[in-house]
């Protein structure tokens, strides 16, 4: 393994929902995980993909979004709660791909204007994450009551979600290393 | 079963590890091979140890 190419994780922004506060989770996110030494991202919109609608599936992937994902060493997706699932955009992109997601980790963010912090969208996302090969980890970062978190401009207001985060991060980035050891070296049995 | 041809990443010209291999659906009539009747099959996936490419192929 070349350890001395860096991680890359990207963040998924997983609604197109107009005044989403999704999108100031997920800069915040994106700040958090570039700080990380030895560590990249990028924060993916998925309103910014150019995929079609007229089919689905690998049929229609994106050559873009499947270059960065197959760079990815693993996947962060920040995502708001839609009548207690994820957005059918985001499904949408997931399904565009499948060997660039196989055993790499993935963390998921939930956002809310609740209280539960997209809790009930996580674990309708966690079989979906299964199917496609990511290997979910056991933090998870819930904004709940979203609008009491950041202020119209996007800036944080409660501080406590940064070492929440970095619990996340922490985890996720070990498990990261560990398959992409996998990944590399360790042939399947 | 899956091919013991070790596939060669077409970046770095190295062997790729093979560590995965998936049972994949499909209604798709160009990509269901004879023998597979109900459209499933098993596809392979690989990871260059030098770039981390990936690939992937149907099993044999």
């Amino acid at each position: 393994m070349d350890a001395s190419r860096p991680l890359f994780i990207p963040v998924i922004l997983g609604t197109a929902r107009m005044g989403r506060m999704s999108l100031h989770a997920a800069r915040l996110v994106t700040r958090e995980v570039g700080k990380r030494a030895g560590v990249e991202t990028e924060l993916i919109d998925i309103t910014q993909l150019p995929l079609p609608t007229e089919d689905a599936g690998e049929a229609i992937k994106d050559p873009g979004y499947s270059s960065k994902v197959e760079r990815a060493d693993a996947l962060i997706i920040v995502a708001p709660e839609y009548n207690h699932g994820y957005s059918g955009l985001l499904k949408h992109v997931l399904d565009s791909c499948l060997k660039e997601y196989i055993h790499k980790a993935v963390g998921i963010v939930g956002v809310s204007a609740g209280p539960f912090g997209g809790a009930r969208m996580i674990q309708n996302l966690l079989p979906v994450m299964r199917e496609l090969g990511l290997v979910t980890i056991f933090w998870d970062v819930n904004f709940s009551s979203v609008q009491k978190v950041f202020d119209k401009d996007g800036k944080l207001l409660d501080e406590a979600f940064i070492g929440r985060m970095d619990k996340f991060l922490k985890e996720l980035i070990w498990m990261a290393k560990t398959l992409r050891q996998g990944r590399e070296q360790i042939p399947r049995g | 079963m899956t091919t013991d041809d070790k596939m060669i990443c077409p970046m770095c010209r190295v062997e790729m590890n093979h560590h995965s291999d998936k049972l994949v659906y499909t209604t798709d009539s160009q990509t269901v091979r004879m023998g597979e009747t109900l459209g499933e099959y098993l596809e392979e996936f690989h990871t260059c140890p030098k770039c981390g490419g990936v690939a992937s192929r149907h099993a044999a």
